[in-house]
């Protein structure tokens, strides 16, 4: 199967609060740029599924060169290329996106696959991946834990509240990608990191058109809350945490 | 500009569902409400022009018989706004209909505006540590955050039962870990983390969810011990919550986990670590091992 995965750099979302700085122009910060999380799983099965089914995967990132990095671990692990639309790191529509990613995937040819992870930590838009599915007028599977190749078709395993899901899909299929166990990014062997420095990333200029949605605004959230402690001994404790339940109007079968 | 909103006919008594006609009906424009389902639950409440998708498969929809459920069920003018609650419904085909149609899609939005002939949205960004302003499309699929809009009692102005002629529904298996509660729409939530200690610690936790009526929830680090299943994990690396009341019990709070949890409208945090960075971002904290807690708050709840 040949799969075109899709990546992006963000500022790490794991950044203690008070580190990242937000003013209209977006955030900024002494943060790390990292793979998104969800991102890292999509590569992961973008590798497993060349793998088991003799295939291959071309890897795609929109914006400026910090996402290099992203790109280039996917060359790492096995890319056969790599392609980076260009835009600055500030908010794009996720329509505009979905668009400019859409003319890239045209441009490389036909696949079986499109994985996406299923949200970036940075705007927690987690919508490019269906915006992508209905401009493609394509299949999508949305929080797709595994995926194992059976004959010409896919079995899929997708969250659901509660539980999963698995069902038999014949590709060409919009994958979102969640975390789970059998999407835990692998590490890249030295080598092929030192070798994927040397390879070339495909930059394109993006596919013009309407800029749609802009940041008017962007603040630091309420985060710090001013917390009461309870004291006392665990009987005392819970008596008092009863108490604030009950406040909640919290009882036995739930809120009143 | 017209309002809509689409929904599973089986969803209609949720509170998201219900905020979601509230804000439609609050903005002064023409709605309509897009309804699926299995035409077995009577007259649909919802607001304003009611167009019914029936079949028998939209009782439990995958997102393939959805999506063209939806699209059959909309034609060619869906309204410019299309409102949805957060969930299932709008992981399988929100983005898709707005791709589909050549809008844009957000989620996780706690206010909406018209300015002018465009829409204004406020939405949580870089995992709840900001709020960011969103501005210009004229035409958006917008899912909301649950529990930032009023629930309305929506009384359909007219009723229109369409039954639908879809393709065949995808085969599949469906599999429950866990009692299938949707963390992103209940009330209460209560979490476990790495502090239960054990599989049955953090099980222990089912009694208290019960006795409140919460789903349960779980830290990375206790799906990572293979406690609860990722489907209950919570952060940024799971899902977001803003219940009306979380209890994180035995997390640490980290930053991976407050980015999941940060809406919620009340927090209250046991957890054995006085200097456990759960409790900056706690109303109520609770310096105390939870299982010498929870026998005394059991008898204290009357459970």
């Amino acid at each position: 199967m040949r799969s075109i995965v899709f990546l992006k750099a963000i500022l790490d979302p794991e950044a203690p609060p008070g580190v990242l700085r937000f003013s209209p122009a977006g955030a900024s910060g002494d943060v790390q740029q990292v793979l998104g999380p969800f991102e890292g799983n999509a590569l992961e099965l973008a590798v497993q599924l060349a793998q088991a089914a003799s295939g291959s995967f071309v890897a795609v990132a929109q914006g400026d060169p910090a996402q290099d990095a992203a790109l280039r671990k996917a060359l790492a692990l096995g890319a056969e290329s790599a392609v980076r639309v260009e835009a600055d790191g500030a908010f794009t529509d996720p329509l505009v996106t979905a668009r400019r990613l859409r003319a890239v995937a045209l441009s490389l040819g036909a696949a079986d696959l499109y994985l996406f992870g299923r949200q970036a930590g940075d705007w927690d838009m987690g919508v490019t991946a269906g915006l992508f599915a209905g401009l493609m007028d394509l299949p999508f599977v949305p929080l797709v834990q595994r995926a194992v190749p059976e004959g010409d078709a896919l079995r899929v395993r997708r969250e659901i509240a509660g539980g999963y899901e698995e069902s038999l899909r014949r590709p060409p299929l919009v994958l979102s990608v969640t975390n789970g166990p059998a999407t835990v990014l692998r590490l890249p062997k030295v080598k092929d990191v030192m070798l994927a420095n040397r390879r070339p990333i495909d930059v394109r200029a993006p596919e013009a058109g309407p800029a749609g949605l802009a940041l008017e605004g962007l603040a630091a959230a309420r985060t710090e809350r001013a917390g009461r402690m309870l004291s006392g001994d665990p009987a005392a404790q819970a008596e008092q945490l009863a108490a604030e339940l009950r406040r909640f109007r919290i009882g036995q079968g739930g809120v009143q | 500009m017209r309002a809509g909103v689409l929904c599973l006919e089986r969803d209609l008594a949720e509170g998201p569902v219900r905020e979601a006609m509230g804000l439609a009906l609050a903005l002064g424009v023409p709605v309509e409400s897009f309804v699926l389902g299995d035409g077995l639950s009577g007259v649909p409440q919802a607001a304003g022009d009611v167009r019914m998708g029936v079949h028998p498969a939209l009782g439990d929809p995958d997102p393939e018989t959805a999506y063209q459920a939806a699209l059959a069920l909309m034609g060619d003018a869906p309204p410019e706004l299309l409102l949805m609650a957060e969930g299932q419904l709008f992981e399988s085909v929100g983005a898709r209909l707005a791709g589909h149609y050549g809008r844009t899609a957000v989620r996780d939005v706690g206010r909406v505006e018209l300015a002018g002939d465009g829409l204004r949205l406020v939405k949580a960004a870089f995992g709840g540590k900001a709020e960011a302003v969103l501005a210009g499309a004229e035409a958006a699929v917008v899912a909301l955050r649950a529990g930032a809009f009023a629930q309305a009692d929506a009384v359909p102005a007219g009723v229109e039962s369409v039954g639908l002629d879809l393709p065949a529904p995808v085969e599949r298996q469906v599999v429950r870990e866990s009692k299938g509660e949707d963390l992103g729409r209940a009330r209460v939530v209560v979490s476990g983390g790495r502090g239960m200690g054990s599989a049955e610690g953090y099980q222990g936790l089912r009694a208290l969810a019960d006795l409140l009526g919460a789903a349960l929830g779980a830290s990375r680090a206790a799906v990572d011990e293979g406690w609860a299943s990722p489907s209950q994990q919570v952060g940024i690396t799971g899902r977001k919550v803003a219940p009306e009341l979380y209890l994180a019990i035995g997390i640490s709070g980290a930053s991976q986990h407050l980015s999941g949890m940060s809406q919620s409208r009340q927090v209250v945090a046991v957890n054995k670590d006085e200097h456990a960075p759960i409790f900056a971002a706690a109303d109520i904290g609770v310096v105390a091992d939870w299982q010498q807690l929870w026998p005394h708050l059991k008898r204290a709840l009357g459970g």
